[in-house]
């Protein structure tokens, strides 16, 4: 980065000033001089707080008043400061290097009460100045930091006094220290390198910590494993329920479809239901065959009945029924006492009504008579014989219901009733039959039973398939259930497991990382450092004119003849050595050129190893120096600095005109008006204050500047052309 | 009770020869499917029914000239002893003489005629109407029974 110009506007004494830094590559210095109290340290200020903002002004910074002190104009005082620069990018094509220069202008403005010094926050805007005009950039703050780093403005834009802190006696040595440290760590990066080390090592140990907590084990494999299994299973019994499922719907269409051809065939006639009617009615028949059978045998054993021969016969014989009566009566059947006699003898009472015990004389008398009747009775003749038992054993029909045949009537009615009605009952059946056969003909050669079969045999298919459709299915939820469980716990070790690799890959990125930074957080610490110590020791012995060697007699080079050799070492301490590698106190024992020359070699060398390509505003670099010292300072900044702005008092330029006559690319004046009469040789032509720029350089000087050398000059000297 | 005495054991029961083939032809003897055409189970039956259709109808005995042929013996009678009493009791009446029953011989030649002489009337009964035998039979015996004594006199 260059500065390129820049522009002040109501900063305290810098109501409007503009200067030029604009150098060339041979020429890298710009110059501005200045009295004291002419606005150098102001223009430090200026720039600070326009690339830093208020964060940048010395002291309390709401405290430091920005607008100038004798402002009479109206409040708030509008306050800006506006800064060209020129960033560099480098990139490198077939072998040459190749500059891409952007311009750009920085606007900081701000506006400040001031009766109570009350100031509004400050806004900043960044444009990009091309060709064609300017454009706003965005996040100004960025590009400042990248160009040049905040941590690094007291390098970039400091002063001599200042520079000095960094070995003066007058603070400890750990604060000496701890600024040295800051100046490297900012500019060499260090601060932020060991910050990154530090975040990586917390982050290293965030992932150690998390890494012990997390218990890696071999589950993984195995619920990987047991899951595969079970996705394998669930994948089978998915493909058995699909195929239960379509066997199912397969059985259930064709049962349906049997179904409907077993309904038409119905609708004409169940063939094997006719043919079951048609055996019932067989077998009816057969069986009203068997009751005609017996009917007829009934029927015709009733011509051979007792009962028709009597029915037929009872008027015709009952002569000879009065015959064996007219017998009987005349005691020619007296056989027929025999087996009333006997009976009377069994029951012991005797027809009359007398007992017949022959315990008793009366009933034995009674029985003996009896017993000798019998006796007698057995004696009859052949015919009586038969005429006694026809006329006891025959049967005689005594009413005349049995005369007229009535018995047999009534058998007859009742066997040819049964016999109608059995016959009724054939014809019947045989109607049915017939009617049925009909039917039977008619009916189209339906397989009903087979198709009843089939319609069983499906049911049965599909019923076994809806079974184990359920089987699948419960079985499946099962399975669906573990497979969810395992990829639960899959997930939570996968979880686990990637947890852990990205806590190991963390680890090991943080190992990695930590170990980069820590080797060039070492590397900077060392090689950077000792680059530093070597380039600092470099340019200050140059600035001395020192010689690193022993041996040197001229007495006139005493104070760098004890001067052998500077260095940083690694607790950021500059030390200085003499002969002997005797350490020197810089505060003590070198004088304030070569301190100063220290300083400045330091920052310079710091800045150069750092590779950061930024101007150093210097203020006041050269006092307390002169001579030999002070040339060769002048001439080493200058050599050294990318671009180099120096604020110059008259007696800092005293003495090295000639160099830079030779280095300087430019060279203004300012003046403090305030400073007529007592410094400054002619009025102002201005009626406030406000810092003068002229363009008179180290050598020459106008009206505006032109200044008295001696305080005793003011006694003589002429008033200005005014008559002031 | 003491068994019937059967006086006709050992005698013929004999039908003239030209009425055989009558009763071999209303006589089913065990096929009951002929039964309608052939009413009467067994001769014997035939032959009894004979006797009491010409009893019934007062015919007088057929003297029997010709040949005759045997349907059975008397020993028949053992299965329906009532048919021994009603011989006896047809023979008394027949001959209005209680003697008679000793004579078995007798008896059983005048229930032979008897029976000649009824069977064309039973042969009669079979054939008088439009239906089968035993059904013209029967109702013939349900008129016969029916009718008065005076009527069939």
């Amino acid at each position: 980065m260059k500065l390129l110009r820049v522009r002040f506007e109501n900063f305290r004494l810098l109501r409007d000033l503009e200067l030029d830094f604009r150098t060339t590559q041979q020429k890298r210095l710009v110059v501005i001089r200045a009295a004291n109290e002419s606005g150098k340290t102001t223009i430090l200020h200026g720039l600070r707080w326009a690339l830093y903002g208020a964060a940048a002004l010395p002291g309390l910074s709401k405290a430091f008043r920005l607008h100038p002190i004798d402002w009479d104009g109206p409040s708030p005082v509008p306050i800006a400061v506006t800064i060209d620069f020129e960033v560099t990018r480098h990139r490198t094509s077939q072998g040459r290097r190749i500059d891409t220069h952007k311009r750009y202008q920085l606007v900081r403005t701000a506006t400040e009460d001031v009766g109570t010094l009350q100031r509004a926050p400050s806004t900043v805007k960044l444009f990009e100045v091309t060709s064609s005009g300017s454009k706003g950039v965005p996040y100004p703050e960025a590009i400042i930091k990248e160009e040049l780093p905040p941590e690094l403005r007291e390098v970039f834009f400091t002063d001599g006094d200042r520079a000095l802190s960094f070995i003066e006696a007058d603070v400890a040595l750990s604060t000496k220290r701890q600024r040295v440290e800051k100046a490297i760590r900012s500019l060499l990066g260090l601060g932020i390198l060991e910050s990154a080390v530090g975040h990586v090592k917390k982050a290293r140990a965030a992932a150690n910590r998390e890494a012990k907590n997390i218990n890696p084990t071999g589950d993984l494999g195995q619920v990987a494993t047991q899951l595969e299994q079970l996705v394998a299973s669930r994948e089978d019994l998915e493909e058995k329920l699909e195929d239960a499922k379509s066997q199912f719907v397969a059985f259930d269409e064709s049962l349906t479809e049997v179904g409907r051809k077993i309904s038409l065939a119905l609708a004409e006639g169940d063939k094997d239901e006719l043919r079951r009617e048609l055996t019932q009615v067989k077998d009816t028949i057969a069986s009203l065959k068997a009751d005609g059978r017996k009917a007829k045998t009934g029927h015709s054993t009733l011509f051979r009945s007792q009962a028709v021969a009597t029915g037929l016969l009872t008027t015709r014989i009952s002569g000879a029924y009065q015959l064996l009566e007219q017998l009987r009566d005349r005691g020619k059947i007296p056989n027929t006492t025999i087996p009333v006699l006997e009976d009377r003898l069994a029951t012991g009472t005797c027809i009359c009504g007398e007992t017949l015990d022959t315990s008793v004389p009366a009933g034995a008398a009674r029985h003996e008579n009896i017993t000798k009747l019998i006796e007698k009775s057995r004696h009859a003749d052949e015919i009586q014989s038969i005429i006694t038992e026809l006329y006891y054993k025959a049967v005689v029909p005594s009413d005349d219901d049995a005369r007229r045949g009535k018995e047999w009537l009534a058998r007859y009615a009742n066997v040819a009733g049964n016999r109608d009605r059995i016959d009724t009952g054939r014809q019947e059946a045989g109607k049915r039959l017939r009617a049925l056969e009909a039917r039977l003909d008619a009916l189209p050669d339906t397989d009903i039973q087979g198709l009843r079969e089939t319609q069983r045999q499906h049911k049965a298919q599909r019923d076994r398939f809806l079974e184990r459709r359920a089987v699948i299915e419960t079985k499946l939820e099962g399975v669906q259930d573990d497979c969810e469980r395992f990829e639960r716990k899959r997930k939570r070790l996968l979880r686990t497991e990637e947890k852990g690799a990205r806590v190991r890959a963390q680890l090991a990125v943080t190992q990695d990382v930590a170990q980069v930074l820590e080797t060039a957080e070492r590397r900077i610490k060392t090689e950077e450092l000792r680059k530093v110590s070597e380039l600092m020791n470099t340019l200050f012995l140059e600035m001395i004119g020192a010689d690193s060697h022993e041996a040197t007699d001229e007495p006139t080079q005493q104070q760098r003849s004890i001067i052998r050799r500077a260095e940083i070492n690694e607790t950021f301490d500059i030390l200085v050595y003499g002969p002997g590698q005797k350490q020197l106190n810089p505060d003590q024992d070198l004088n304030g050129a070569s301190r100063r020359a220290l300083t400045l070699a330091f920052i310079l060398a710091l800045t150069k190893v750092s590779e950061v390509e930024a101007p150093n505003v210097i203020d006041t670099p050269l006092g307390m120096t002169s001579g030999f010292v002070k040339r060769s300072m002048l001439r080493t900044v200058a050599t050294v600095s990318s671009q180099l702005i120096l604020f110059l008092t008259h007696d800092e330029i005293a003495g090295c005109e000639d160099i830079l006559d030779e280095i300087a690319s430019t060279v203004v004046t300012l003046t403090n008006p305030a400073h007529y009469p007592r410094m400054l040789v002619h009025p102002p032509n201005v009626t406030v204050r406000k810092i003068l720029r002229c363009g008179c350089d180290h050598r020459n000087s106008c009206r505006t500047c032109s200044r008295r050398r001696d305080p005793e000059d003011l006694e003589g000297a002429n008033l200005n052309e005014e008559g002031v | 009770m003491e068994p019937t005495h059967n006086p006709f054991q050992a005698i013929d029961i004999s039908v003239p020869a030209a009425d055989h083939e009558t009763y071999t032809r209303y006589c089913h003897r065990g096929t009951v499917a002929r039964a309608d055409d052939s009413p009467f189970p067994r001769m014997i039956d035939l032959w009894f029914f004979a006797i009491c259709v010409a009893v019934r109808h007062g015919l007088k005995p057929q003297e029997v000239t010709g040949k005759t042929t045997k349907i059975i013996d008397g020993s028949i009678f053992v299965g329906d002893p009532w048919r021994i009493h009603t011989l006896l009791l047809i023979a008394i009446a027949e001959t209005n003489d209680v003697s008679i029953v000793s004579e078995p011989t007798k008896i059983m030649n005048l229930a032979n005629r008897l029976a000649a002489a009824g069977l064309p009337r039973v042969v009669d009964m079979l054939n008088e109407g439009s239906a089968e035998a035993i059904w013209n039979l029967s109702d013939s015996t349900r008129l016969l029974l029916q009718q008065s004594d005076e009527a069939l006199s």
